[in-house]
């Protein structure tokens, strides 16, 4: 990626239709105005749509709205956070990719993202349909140092990431289901898969999978999961520019995964409490040990749920089937 | 009592510094922190129980907040060390445990329809995937970090691990 181009791209951006001059152009960057005619081209064979009028100089008319690995690079303000991009049209699962890169050492921060995922995974092989272009499909490769056991606390982070971003970007309220789902008026419209490779004592590289149902009508939602699973297009009645909110992600992730490994996890416990679902309702846990209802008082300084059980006790829990009634 | 927050704070300045051992005493708690190798950070608690040889360290922290946890201490009583290794040396010099990371569901297979990663009777070399531990869903993908052989499997698909749980005895070649 050229850093002149992802330049050239951002001034273009900023003036958000209006002209500017060859002459300016090549004075910002510091090259030649010819230079700055061959990136235009490169730029239109990237399916930028670019008008250049003598006098007056270039504007942009539209950016490709698809996700390519050019379109989430230009304009993504990350220090080290999707500076490798790898984009597939269609893949069999971001997740799969990911552990191969990270076995062969892959460095932290890079991405990995579809327009498509044939073989999507879930945890029990959980089918998610996720038609081309109307999902987010991505993966993160982080190599945190941090103790294996504070691990689990990144998919909490990275539920607090993506309902900011709803929130902020989208304008719409989501609610967190313990530990990461994300869901829009009850309905799940996103999900995170986090995998780890970890000795005793130390991360060899966490993989952190997110898949978010954008663009899809309701008819593009498999009907036996209909009652139980949304899009943000269904949610907002707007047609989403997938690729803005895959950068917001990639922004938010890095700031908030940055502060966490200096301040520890309070903040993020703090912004996942205030998208809590269901926090001082009632719940049903089921732990591989016993079955019981409890309060939920929502969670502990680690992530853990704060299970208040009948006889007043609080019980940690930090993996169980958990029915939400 | 020391704050989660704190504890985290010093382990991981330690960890980036160059001291191996660390004391500090404050309201009659004691933290005790001894780094092993560069990349191995050890939090001692006392009081701690001591075992019999042939057994393995009983103290083992809890929770996932486990090496934080906070037990009553005695300042004044000789310090009695244990160590938490991710291999636990048995009676026989040659059989190692490999234990749990983190509390956590321990899972067998990659997904119920599979077979398990390991098998009593497989041989494992120090990065083979022997088993998953879930906790808040992240799939923590355990390695053996010994070679050898599976002699026994110590915990039931699907059940609750504790930190530092055994999981597999192996035998070293």
């Amino acid at each position: 990626m050229s850093s002149t181009r992802n330049k050239l791209i951002k001034i273009l951006s900023e003036k958000k239709g209006e002209y500017i001059s060859g002459q300016e152009l090549s004075e910002k960057l510091q090259v030649s105005r010819s230079a700055i005619w061959k990136h235009m081209n490169e730029l239109k064979k990237d399916g930028y749509i670019i008008e250049g009028v003598a006098k007056k100089g270039y504007r942009i008319i539209s950016a490709p709205k698809t996700v390519t690995e050019n379109t989430i690079m230009w304009g993504l303000e990350t220090k080290w956070l999707g500076k490798n991009v790898i984009h597939r049209d269609s893949i069999e699962s971001t997740q799969t990719l990911a552990h191969q890169l990270a076995l062969d050492g892959a460095k932290h921060g890079t991405i990995v993202v579809a327009n498509e995922q044939t073989k999507a995974r879930g945890r029990v092989s959980r089918k998610w349909y996720s038609p081309k272009g109307k999902i987010i499909a991505m993966s993160m490769i982080l190599r945190p140092d941090i103790l294996p056991y504070l691990a689990p606390q990144l998919t909490l982070l990275t539920a607090t990431v993506l309902a900011n971003v709803l929130d902020e970007h989208c304008g719409i309220k989501p609610q967190i289901k313990w530990p990461n789902d994300i869901l829009i008026n009850g309905k799940k419209v996103a999900g995170i898969l986090t995998e780890m490779q970890a000795e005793q004592d130390k991360v060899l590289y966490v993989i952190i999978g997110i898949g978010m149902n954008i663009n899809q009508t309701e008819n593009e939602i498999a009907e036996e999961i209909r009652n139980r699973a949304t899009s943000l297009f269904i949610e907002t009645k707007v047609e989403w520019e997938i690729v803005p909110i895959i950068q917001k992600i990639l922004e938010q992730f890095e700031k908030k995964y940055d502060a966490y490994l200096i301040e520890g996890f309070k903040d993020v416990k703090e912004t996942w409490e205030n998208y809590g679902f269901k926090i001082n309702e009632r719940l049903k846990i089921k732990t591989a040990k016993e079955t019981f209802e409890a309060i939920f008082r929502g969670i502990g300084e680690d992530g853990a749920l704060l299970a208040e059980k009948s006889d007043g006790s609080v019980e940690k829990i930090y993996s169980a089937e958990i029915a939400w009634f | 009592m020391f704050k989660v927050q704190e504890i985290r704070e010093i382990i991981r300045l330690i960890d980036h510094s160059s001291i191996t051992e660390f004391c500090y005493e404050h309201d009659g708690a004691t933290l005790k922190i001894k780094k092993e190798t560069e990349k191995t950070v050890q939090v001692v608690q006392e009081p701690v129980t001591v075992q019999k040889a042939e057994q393995q360290v009983q103290e083992q922290p809890k929770a996932l907040d486990a090496p934080k946890q906070e037990t009553p201490v005695k300042p004044k009583e000789e310090p009695k060390q244990t160590e938490t290794k991710a291999a636990q040396v048995e009676d026989d010099a040659n059989i190692v445990e490999i234990v749990s990371p983190m509390v956590g569901t321990f899972y067998r297979r990659p997904n119920p329809e599979s077979d398990p990663y390991v098998e009593v009777g497989d041989v494992v070399k120090e990065d083979t995937v022997v088993c998953i531990v879930e906790a808040m869903k992240l799939f923590n993908e355990i390695e053996a970090e010994v070679s050898g052989e599976i002699v026994e499997v110590l915990v039931e698909d699907g059940t609750l691990v504790e930190y530092g749980q055994p999981l597999f005895k192996v035998k070293q070649k």
